[in-house]
């Protein structure tokens, strides 16, 4: 029987080591493609990432029937799941979990995908932890209210998400300590 | 099928020991301890098959991170080939078919370390792996974990600062001589595990990723690269490294390798006299290259 790539744990150290890149260094985008086959990093970074400790909430059908068994993660609503799964072109129409002051890491973490990381529309200036000084990335598919909102969660740290942002097979991380501008926009 | 194990002819052991499932716990507590800068995530630490407090913290993170085409170097006190780290190397190399090890600072992807921060500087390819037995810097002024949680979440230090203006009145100065709180990205104060106050400011503004785990006590946190690390002080009484002078107020150098910018350990010589030499071995063995090439003698 063959097993699909990303399920198998060789790839997923890879895939998690481009995470904590990710992550470490919000703004830089990381390549996934030698590793997802095909799939789209969204799916290698949930298969990395879910087991059955975790809650997971896919409010807009992201995820195939097929992997819910894979994942292991427990089905969670939006407000309550550590990890959500969404579709970057929608409007936010739930507040995600953001953890409480003694125990910030329930804060949840936003999976988005987006129709492109690097080149697009949007242009955002980001600093904060992690960058040395500032960096920019531009991005096609984010409703813009994900960020307007993202600036409420995030405006009493240690409370907040953090986001990763995904398209076909790379990965942009704005964790909660990220500033964010919009490019000749303020926020 | 997600989680299996990963086991490679010849070896009894998953790739890395732990199970896939520990891998991802500890993961998980990475991916937000990175997310938030000098916060203690807690984890279901793994029994391993050593004591706790022999590295047991740093070991899992390094197991979870780990991948084959890993260079790893394991160092105790900044030394290579001392018990604790030749140990750790060993189980690695043991359990981590593929992987290659080196002394060489500069050589290495990841770095296991128990009480050090190599003297050269890190890169932004590499991540240190610090192994911490005390992670909560609060722990000697308040024992309820619960209250110490609080005070972390309100970035209370008061306490903390307290118990150094105490030090400054008894002995005229801050007695800490490891471990010393540092306060990460304005808001949390960490342990930095009992690495010098020569270390901590290489906390400050790192190009490598630096993460600390603790296994005995089931925490992991992280300062991110291009963070902000600012020892704990008062504005008239800042906080200085050790100077390693002498009675004359000369900087001592490396008895080794004549090195006058690295920290030292104190010896006792064989004559019954002190004597200092580098901690870092791999720092003291590059500095004794160049001073053995002019001399003319085979390196």
């Amino acid at each position: 029987m063959k097993v699909e790539r990303i399920w198998q744990a060789d790839v997923q150290q890879r895939v998690f080591r481009e995470l904590l890149e990710a992550f470490s260094r919000p703004g830089d985008m990381r390549d996934l493609s030698t590793w997802v086959d095909g799939t789209t990093a969204q799916r290698a970074v949930l298969a990395t990432l879910m087991d059955g400790e975790m809650t997971l909430a896919d409010p807009h059908g992201r995820i195939m029937d097929t992997d819910w068994p894979l994942l292991q993660a427990k089905p969670g609503a939006s407000e309550h799941a550590r990890y959500v799964a969404v579709d970057g072109h929608r409007a936010p129409d739930f507040q995600p979990e953001l953890g409480s002051l003694e125990s910030p890491e329930f804060g949840a973490t936003l999976l988005i995908g987006v129709n492109s990381l690097g080149d697009g529309e949007l242009s955002l200036e980001l600093v904060g932890p992690g960058i040395d000084g500032q960096r920019n990335i531009r991005l096609a598919g984010l409703h813009p209210d994900w960020l307007t909102r993202r600036a409420d969660w995030v405006g009493s740290f240690p409370l907040g998400v953090d986001l990763l942002l995904s398209d076909a097979h790379r990965i942009v991380a704005l964790p909660r300590t990220t500033r964010i501008r919009i490019s000749g926009g303020a926020l | 099928m997600n989680a299996m194990s990963h086991v490679q002819s010849g070896n009894a052991y998953n790739f890395g020991f732990l199970d896939e499932y520990a891998k991802k716990e500890v993961r998980r507590a990475i991916l937000k301890a990175i997310a938030i800068p000098g916060y203690q995530v807690p984890y279901a630490s793994r029994e391993m098959p050593m004591g706790r407090g022999f590295g047991t913290g740093g070991l899992q993170l390094t197991l979870s991170l780990i991948g084959p085409d890993e260079v790893a170097k394991v160092i105790d006190q900044g030394s290579d080939d001392s018990v604790n780290a030749v140990n750790l190397r060993q189980f690695i190399e043991m359990t981590c078919p593929g992987i290659s090890t080196t002394t060489k600072t500069a050589e290495c992807t990841l770095i296991q370390s128990r009480h050090r921060i190599p003297e050269q500087p890190l890169t932004s390819m590499q991540i240190i792996v610090l192994q911490v037995p005390y992670p909560d810097p609060l722990v000697v002024v308040e024992p309820s974990e619960d209250k110490r949680k609080t005070m972390h979440s309100e970035a209370d230090y008061s306490r903390l600062l307290v118990k150094l203006y105490e030090d400054i009145v008894k002995f005229d100065e801050i007695t800490i001589s490891h471990r010393y709180p540092t306060r990460i990205n304005g808001h949390y104060v960490i342990d930095p595990s009992p690495i010098p106050r020569w270390d901590v400011p290489k906390l400050n503004d790192s190009a490598a990723v630096i993460l600390f785990g603790a296994g005995r006590e089931k925490k992991i946190y992280a300062v991110p690269p291009h963070t902000k690390a600012e020892p704990l002080a008062f504005s008239d009484v800042p906080f200085q490294v050790e100077d390693f002078r002498d009675e004359k107020g000369r900087r001592r150098a490396c008895a080794r390798c004549g090195c006058t910018d690295a920290f030292l350990d104190e010896f006792v010589a064989d004559s019954g006299g002190k004597t200092w030499q580098c901690s870092d071995s791999d720092w003291c063995d590059a500095q004794l290259l160049p001073a053995k090439r002019l001399q003319g003698e085979p390196a």
